[in-house]
């Protein structure tokens, strides 16, 4: 027997909106924690060291590759942006091997995306 | 073991002084799985779990009517289209009037509901506890689907929002573990051998594949470094406990193994909020929340149960348990082959076994309650029965962890 099911949802950010307004323009909006200065992108709501005392900061969007994947999945990376003391899981668009720093990229689409683009100017040593 | 700095919950020192309080051993009276695999017979998962319960109830020596208490465990509405399945399996059993209750955590679903009944039984609060773990996660929906729809066992906002597959997301845990722990993927391959050789003597198991370390070399890439031979299906299937307070224990049960310590424990959702995104640390603590109760330390474990959805995912977990600081060491030495010191995963895992994701956790403790009482698969029944066995469940990235020990019981 077969069954179709199609849902519309209507998802609403809550706290979170100015981190998933950020991701539209490619901006990457993380919180810092007034107590211990730790600055987590994506953010949270609480602060590893257990406050709640945190405000929202701009950071530059560039971002260094740790650990990357690739397959038939996509390809992915967990990051450290510039600025944040936690990392940063990602989608990768068009990555060479050899390319190490990326950019947060706007989101297209209608769902918000963590995705970096490749920075192609000579990389630091 | 892994350490973890700042550990919210229970500590150890009121979990070995709560267990005091409580009134009742639990016991693994009755164990069963249906066998795990991709059905075409045209049954669902009301058929499954009805085969799985009234097995375990044979094995229990008690009547539908001994029972005080449902626990359903099963992952997603999505699979089974059923909101309230525990009611659903209530009548179904014909319980009806029973207490049922339907537990949900990811992965770890089916532990926690074998959580849920322990603590049932060791309150006082019921004599006999049933627990299903059911899911059809192969045969209701499209693999794309499937895999859709455990996207969302991620934190949508944040992890979700990259598009990460599950496997991409074990990926990245995996090479940040094997950094330090120098495990390679020539380890992959080892581990991934020994699992599927396990679960070809397994008759119900999904995946009894005979292939070899060029065969896994030649499957697709998936999400490096794992290829499909390196991944978990995903399965049909039940499986199901019946779990006694000491106090009513049928006197024909005595060689039944008794729980000896649960645990459970969090992590935090996103990965890079991880100080090591390579250490499953909620299953650490679960561990030494379940040691503690059981009053022994990881070393006492002889037989584990580990999940395994990916073959880097076990070698994880058995640092984490703390069954091992050289995961790559201790293979090639066969510490954990079926002659070794720990045999792990000899029901194939949920890598040769499979994963029907509600079962899963049910399937770990009722395989490893059958195991140290000796009525486990003749190719795979240890001689020498150890005191104690784990097993390890949990949901996400080791989001939710659940470790169940298990003590072999007096007559075994
Ligand atoms: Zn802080």
């Amino acid at each position: 027997m077969q069954y179709k099911l199609t849902l519309d949802y209507t998802l609403a950010p809550g706290w979170m909106r100015p981190y998933v307004d950020g991701l539209k323009t490619g901006q990457a909006l993380a919180r810092h924690c007034t107590a211990c200065k730790e600055t987590s992108f994506p953010p949270m709501r609480v602060c590893r060291c257990g406050d709640t005392q945190l405000d929202w900061v701009v950071l530059s969007g560039r971002a260094q590759v740790l650990f990357r994947t690739e397959g038939i999945d996509g390809a992915f990376a967990l990051v450290q942006f510039d600025g944040a003391d936690t990392r940063s899981v990602v989608s990768l668009d068009r990555f060479m091997p050899n390319t190490h720093h990326g950019h947060l990229a706007p989101s297209t689409g209608d769902v918000p995306r963590l995705c970096l683009h490749p920075i192609t100017e000579a990389e630091p040593t | 073991m892994v350490p973890m700095a700042c550990v919210f919950g229970q500590s150890l020192e009121f979990i070995s002084e709560s267990l005091k309080m409580s009134r009742h051993d639990a016991i693994i009276t009755g164990a069963a799985l249906t066998p795990y695999n991709r059905r075409k017979d045209g049954t669902g998962f009301r058929d499954w779990s009805t085969d799985a319960f009234f097995d375990a109830l044979a094995m229990a020596e008690i009547a539908v009517s001994d029972i005080d208490a449902l626990f359903v465990a099963s992952e997603s509405d999505f699979f089974s289209m059923q909101l309230n399945p525990a009611s659903v399996l209530a009548t179904e059993l014909g319980m009806t009037g029973v207490s049922a209750t339907r537990c949900e955590g990811g992965g770890a679903s089916g532990q926690l509901a074998v959580h849920a009944a322990v603590n049932a039984v060791r309150s006082g609060s019921a004599r006999h506890v049933a627990v299903i773990g059911v899911d059809p996660s192969a045969s209701s929906l499209s693999g794309d689907a499937v895999r859709a729809l455990y996207g969302f066992s991620f934190d949508v906002w944040t992890d979700g929002f990259t598009g990460a597959t599950s496997s991409a997301l074990y990926a990245l845990s995996y090479q940040a573990f094997a950094q330090p722990y120098g495990t390679t993927d020539d380890d992959l391959t080892r581990i991934t051998l020994q699992t599927r050789s396990h679960a070809q003597k397994n008759p119900g198991a999904h995946l009894p594949l005979d292939s070899t370390a060029q065969d896994i070399a030649n499957s697709p890439m998936i999400a490096s470094p794992y290829r499909r031979l390196h991944c978990s299906p995903l399965s049909d299937g039940a499986a199901a406990l019946i779990i006694s307070g000491q106090a009513y224990l049928p006197q024909t049960r005595r060689s039944a193994p008794r729980v000896g310590g649960i645990g459970a424990a969090t992590d935090h959702m996103h990965l890079g909020a991880r100080p090591a995104p390579g250490d499953f640390v909620a299953k650490s603590v679960s561990m030494q929340r379940a040691c503690a109760q059981a009053g022994i330390t990881s070393d006492a474990i002889g037989l584990a149960e580990i999940y395994d959805p990916y073959a880097g995912a076990a070698l994880q977990g058995l640092v984490a348990l703390g069954l091992s600081d050289d995961p790559a060491r201790d293979l090639r030495s066969g510490v954990f082959g079926p002659m070794g010191r720990c045999p792990v995963n000899l029901s194939g895992g949920l890598m040769g076994q499979g994963a029907p994701v509600g079962a899963t956790g049910v399937g770990q403790t009722a395989t490893m309650a059958m195991l140290l009482e000796g009525r486990y698969h003749p190719d795979l029944q240890p001689h020498t029965l150890p005191r104690y066995g784990v097993a390890d469940t949990h949901g996400g990235l080791c989001t939710t962890a659940a470790v169940t020990i298990l003590e072999r019981g007096a007559g075994a």
